[in-house]
């Protein structure tokens, strides 16, 4: 068996370090962190649920090794809404539009609309199936996603960028 | 009168002026889950704690020779290794636990293969270590024989004499029959006579979450499961399957990442009890998304074959129709779901001639229960397409067609009951068509379809079942609001919409108000989430318990305010004089004073559906249900004729709901099961060949993404307000998706002059059948 | 996972080139000393037991490979440039709209974000949305090793399914195409089982430029309709040089569906990939030679 290195990531800003074998994903590192709200869904890149901001872009934290994490700024759910006071924008529009229901799918969707956002803090309807083409959602249909994710883009906007 | 049926009367207006029931208020849960913080039973961890996988059979059909675990054992770090050498005699029921703890005997099940494995991916052993990368290592160690055995993997192939057998003698697992007036007399009178036979698939529901949880033995030996679950009085026959008494065991239902019946029946339970038993440590079990696709049972696939009479003047004058339905390798839930099958095939139409025969069928597919419409969505899909198909016949608008054949409130349904809430089918129907507007223009290759299917769903359980649901009330000293209930929250707002009726009753804001759910040692037993029943069982559990409470305070307050009680009303942390409302008591201050007088602030009631003996057997003929919900979605689609791919372009969807508890969650479950109906029709297939699953992954199995559904959606929510449940609430979680698969197959059908009977309707199959039907 | 390797991160091209070079060269691309790029295709793959890696060899680090460069003439993007990278340059919608389009409906956003063209190309699968266009621009691929690189063309680099003619001691290090012209139309259109992230079922590119109603340059490329992406050459013959019309076009196009060999899959009959990459190419060439509104259902 390979050794075990202790690895350290950078996790919302954070320094967090663990043991971690060479083949540990970057989402099993993150659960291992107790950072919960990363949610594992299918661990093959189909579904969306672990995605997690690196230098502000979203990826799947299962289909990233750990080792390859280390030095670069990683984002969960956790660090996106953090020192807003409870008001961002994006969590504020997915609550106040009924946007969530088992919430399962949500960390997930709420760090690719961010994405997105970052890129085209205007985005078209179309353009928003497209970029949260890559996270499944069972109970919503996505209607109020969208819905949440217009009002935040235009709250944003006119309030500044993330 | 048999007590228990005092709530047969139904509210025909509102009892009171609603200040919160039917907004969109911010639902209970919304803020946890937006931040993350909410934890599902996956979340948890405890010191100590092993963790542990499954090792599956490979194969759909076999007879396990050997099974050698001793490699594994040696393995470091590996703390329990169980097969069924090591449980021995113990089974597991897969019924599902009616309040009276009956169960049918034959469903019990061997809980790890003994000898012989039945389906794809049936467990053979359980392993628990320190890690799960040794507890995988160690299940890889493990070495097996298995010899293929002849399996048989088509129902209808199972019921030929001769066939493999996999349960019972003929592998006929449920039956059941419905006769209703004169079949031959209705078929002579007719002018034609329809036969089809449409065929549905296996469906997967694709919960976000899958399977999970973390059990621990504690100091009195009670087995604590915190687990996903919607249904937490399993407790009983988990306790019966590892051999200790009920009260030994104890469910924490965890807020669910989507169930939809998938978490209905026991999934992690018993094999997490086993194993904390056995090694005296904490033990979590969280399913991989390729152990959920083997780990839950599927929708079953149907086949149902009509024979339908109908006149130039467009009256169905009778139907006989034919229910087959694959109930893969074990019975569990398929009887029941036959059951609403047969009594929903002929739809919301008033149809007085009818014969169903119907069977649930064993084959080595893998096993087959429940699923969000239970039945009654493969029988949608069924007869709204027979429908389109004999008004095609006798050249009749589907719409008019369908209008001289509505059922109507105070009708008799298949099975003779009268529907005595309104059936506001034609209602919804019209606003739903009208809601298209415009129809959009062909253009090139492109072909424009409209459809539209109504439905008849059921809510609340089998009244044979003797259903009932428990809800705690309380109001705290500053006025703050708890509710207690074993209620299962999955997603669609079960919890909050309890607080959001206690609330309105309380005069109470919804964000003043918490629910305690799903604790089967703490919190009342509300019964399943399942069946469409949480609103309407455990809401009105809810609602009365609040009614007592409510009561309570607003005698106190009258004293207090000088009037009498009918002049005061509790809303916005007060109790005020209706029309003075600068005359008031605060809540606080009003909870003094109860406090003082020894008035007790809190109530606790059980709920009990109306109740009934068993079903004729010969007839099908009784109450069955409670009560029916009616509506209809109509659906606009492109189909491209070059290449069969299908845009859905305009949804809409109309559903008289009874009354919005939230008008915000009611949308939400209508936009979620619109997107669930179109995976249905389009996308969806678990492929089983020989038993083998050749799907398992959501890059094979496809659901709907946010690329996938309507480009345009309405929702139209009518409310006649003469459910049963709270406010006069029906039910909204299966109908939200009932009426939506066949809906698009009529589109499609419209669409393109053909039928494809087969689903779900690939753009392959379009393409054959335009191919076919161009000759 | 169960499997077990090493785990290298090298920060330079040169680095990478001397960890492979550990691999034999005829051996198999997921065994040995693996190249990782994007993870969509080897991480799934590795969790599945699939793969016999000695060590994986994260390219993540190497910042000199992930470049989009436009000159007068050619276009040339890094071994690392992402699905992401072609969509937010904003000339490439001008200089490959092929590219661009398939970019546009590549799996979801999450995996745009880290899924390399290259990656695409060398997974060697048939399905592989990235090679249709890249063919029809007449793409090069530079194949890096320890001791040099050589230039072998896209259209020379499959030799069956899952076969190329890589070596496992190098890499790809860029791929360039010449800058289309002006004229010239680049098309893309993929049918798949469902309209968001679905596997290509049939994936159909051209490149088309015409003069005077003459077929002066056109290459159809197919994808998931034999063991690897390929050049619909017969179809091409029947268009270059000659007097563009429909009935050419339909001929063209019916050679393009009879010579495909698409196989049975979960997905699709081989019987239906055939019938629709005929109706597919056809529409595209009729929309690139200006003769019929492009209609039906698109991708986006």
């Amino acid at each position: 068996m390979s050794e075990v290195k202790l690895i350290t990531l950078e996790i919302n800003g954070k320094a967090e370090s663990l043991p971690a074998p060479n083949n540990m994903t970057l989402l099993e590192a993150l659960r291992e962190l107790n950072h919960f709200e990363v949610k594992c869904g299918c661990e093959k890149g189909d579904c969306g649920a672990c995605a997690v901001l690196i230098d502000g872009e979203a990826v799947d934290s299962c289909l990233m090794f750990a080792h390859s994490a280390v030095g670069q700024p990683v984002t969960t759910l956790d660090g996106l809404i953090s020192n807003r006071d409870g008001q961002h924008p994006l969590k504020k529009a997915f609550v106040e539009k009924g946007a969530i229901q088992c919430g399962y799918c949500i960390p997930g969707m709420m760090i690719a609309a961010q994405s997105m956002l970052n890129k085209n803090p205007n985005p078209s309807k179309q353009e928003m199936r497209e970029g949260l083409g890559g996270n499944l959602c069972r109970c919503t249909g996505y209607n109020k996603i969208f819905d949440a994710v217009e009002v935040a883009a235009h709250v944003l906007q006119c309030g500044g960028k993330n | 009168m048999d007590v228990r049926n005092e709530n047969f009367p139904r509210p025909r207006i509102a009892e009171k002026k609603l200040h919160q029931v039917g907004k969109p208020l911010v639902r209970t849960d919304a803020k946890g889950k937006s931040e993350g913080k909410t934890r599902y039973a996956g979340d948890y961890v405890m010191p100590n704690m092993l963790h542990a996988v499954v090792l599956r059979a490979p194969m759909a059909s076999a007879t396990l020779k050997r099974i050698d675990v001793s490699q594994a054992r040696a393995l470091p770090g590996v703390a329990c290794i169980l097969t069924a050498a090591d449980i021995s005699a113990r089974e597991a029921a897969t019924d599902l636990p009616g309040q009276t703890g009956r169960k049918r005997l034959e469903t019990d099940n061997q809980i790890l293969v003994r000898t012989r494995v039945r389906y794809h991916g049936e467990p053979l052993a359980l392993i628990a270590a320190e890690t799960k990368a040794i507890a995988e290592k160690a299940r890889s160690l493990i070495e097996f024989d298995l010899e293929p055995l002849a399996g048989v993997y088509d129902p209808e192939e199972a019921l030929k004499p001769g066939a493999p057998v996999v349960q019972s003698h003929d592998n006929i697992v449920g039956s059941h029959k419905i006769r209703k007036g004169d079949i031959e007399k209705a078929f002579a009178d007719a002018d034609h006579i329809v036969e089809k036979t449409y065929r549905t698939q296996f469906i997967e529901h694709a919960f976000l979450e899958p399977e999970v949880g973390l059990a621990w033995v504690d100091e009195n030996d009670v087995v604590n499961i915190r687990v996903s679950t919607q249904v937490i009085e399993h407790f009983r026959t988990i306790a019966e399957a590892i051999g200790v008494p009920h009260n030994k065991v104890r469910i924490l239902g965890a807020l669910v990442g989507g169930g939809f019946g998938g978490k209905e029946d026991i999934t992690v339970e018993v094999y997490l009890a086993l194993l904390a038993t056995e090694t005296g440590r904490p033990v979590k079990m969280v399913y991989s998304r390729e152990d959920s696709w083997f780990g839950h049972g599927k929708r079953h696939p149907f086949i149902i074959k009509y024979r339908t009479g109908v006149t130039m003047d467009g009256i169905i004058t009778g139907s006989k129709i034919d229910i087959i339905a694959d109930a893969g390798a074990y019975v569990f839930l398929s009887p029941y779901v036959l059951l609403y099958c047969a009594l929903a095939s002929p739809g919301p139409y008033r149809v007085d001639n009818l014969q169903v025969d119907s069977l649930a069928v064993a084959t080595n597919n893998m096993f087959t229960s429940a699923f969000r419409g239970f039945g009654a969505c493969q029988a949608a899909i069924a007869h709204e397409q027979q429908m389109d198909e004999l008004a095609n016949t006798i050249g009749m608008d589907r719409i008019e067609f369908r209008r001289k054949n509505y059922l109507k409130k105070g009708d008799p349904i298949a099975t003779g009951f009268k529907v005595e809430s309104e059936v506001w089918t034609e209602q919804c129907v019209d606003q739903a068509m009208a809601a298209l507007g415009e129809k959009t223009p062909a253009r090139g290759a492109l072909k424009i379809g409209r459809g539209v299917a109504a439905y008849q769903q059921s809510y609340g359980r089998l009244t044979m079942m003797h259903d009932t649901s428990e809800c705690w009330v309380g109001i705290e000293m500053d006025g703050t609001v708890v509710v207690r209930s074993g209620v299962t929250d999955i997603g669609a707002g079960q919890g909050s919409a309890l607080c959001q009726i206690a609330g309105e009753l309380l005069g109470v804001p919804l964000d003043r108000a918490v629910i305690y759910n799903s604790d089967s040692a703490v919190t009342p037993l509300a019964g399943t989430s399942t069946a469409s029943r949480a609103l309407y069982m455990t809401g009105m559990a809810c609602k009365n318990a609040a009614t007592a409470l409510r009561e309570r305070l607003i005698k106190r307050a009258a004293v207090e305010l000088g009037v009498q009680t009918h002049h005061v009303d509790l809303a916005n942390n007060r109790a005020f004089v209706v029309g003075r409302s600068e005359e008031f008591i605060s809540l606080k201050d009003l909870l003094a004073h109860c406090a003082r007088d020894g008035i007790h602030r809190s109530e606790l009631v059980q709920f009990n559906a109306p109740v009934t003996g068993p079903i004729d057997p010969e007839t099908g003929q009784g109450r069955v249900r409670p009560d029916y919900a009616y509506g209809a979605q109509a659906i606009e689609v492109a189909v491209d004729t070059d290449t069969g791919e299908v845009t859905v372009l305009k949804s809409v969807a109309a559903h008289d709901v009874g009354q919005c508890i939230n008008r915000a969650a009611v949308e939400g479950q209508i936009e979620g099961g619109t997107a669930m109906g179109i995976g249905y029709a389009l996308s969806e297939e678990l492929i089983y060949k020989q038993g083998q699953l050749m799907t398992p992954s959501f890059s094979e199995y496809l659901i709907p993404t946010a690329e996938d559904t309507p480009l345009e959606h309405t929702s139209i929510i009518l409310e006649s307000r003469s459910g049963l449940g709270p406010f006069g609430a029906k039910g909204i979680g299966e109908p939200a998706l009932t009426p939506v698969a066949p809906a698009v197959e009529n589109a499609i059908a419209d669409a393109i002059g053909t039928r494809v009977l087969d689903f779900p309707l690939t753009p392959e199959k379009i393409l054959n059948a335009l191919g076919d039907s161009s000759i | 996972m169960l499997l077990e390797f090493d785990f290298e991160r090298p920060q330079s091209l040169k680095q990478a080139l001397l960890l492979i070079a550990n691999n034999n060269k005829g051996a198999a691309h997921d065994s040995g000393h693996v190249p990782l790029a994007g993870g969509s295709n080897i991480m799934p793959d590795f969790r599945a037991n699939r793969g016999s890696p000695r060590a994986v060899v994260d390219l993540g680090g190497i910042d000199e490979l992930r470049f989009i460069n436009v000159s007068d003439e050619r276009v040339s993007i890094g071994g690392r440039t992402t699905v992401s990278d072609i969509l937010d340059h904003p000339e490439i919608s001008r200089l490959a709209p092929a590219l661009y389009q398939c970019c546009k409906i590549f799996a979801g956003q999450m995996v745009r974000n880290v899924a390399t063209i290259a990656g695409n190309v060398s997974c060697g699968s048939p399905a592989s949305d990235s090679v249709p266009p890249l063919l029809t621009l007449d793409a090069e691929l530079v194949l890096a090793c320890q001791d040099g690189e050589r230039s072998v063309p896209l259209d020379e680099y499959f030799t069956g399914y899952k076969q190329d003619v890589r070596r496992a001691d190098e890499l790809i290090t860029e791929i360039s195409w010449p800058v289309p012209a002006a004229n010239a139309s680049s098309l893309f259109r993929k049918v798949g089982r469902r309209k968001g992230d679905a596997i290509t079922v049939v994936g159909v590119a051209t490149h088309f430029e015409q003069e005077n109603g003459v077929c002066s340059s056109v290459r159809i490329a197919l994808g998931a309709v034999g063991p690897c992406v390929y050049r619909a050459k017969q179809a091409e013959a029947i268009l270059q040089g000659n007097t563009v019309t429909v009935e050419l076009i339909d001929k063209a196009a019916a050679a393009a569906a009879s010579d495909s060999v698409p196989i049975d899959d979960v997905r699709a009959t081989g019987d239906y990939r055939k019938q629709v990459v005929g109706t597919v190419t056809r529409r595209l060439l009729r929309q690139a030679a200006g003769l019929d509104a492009e209609s039906g259902v698109n991708n986006v």
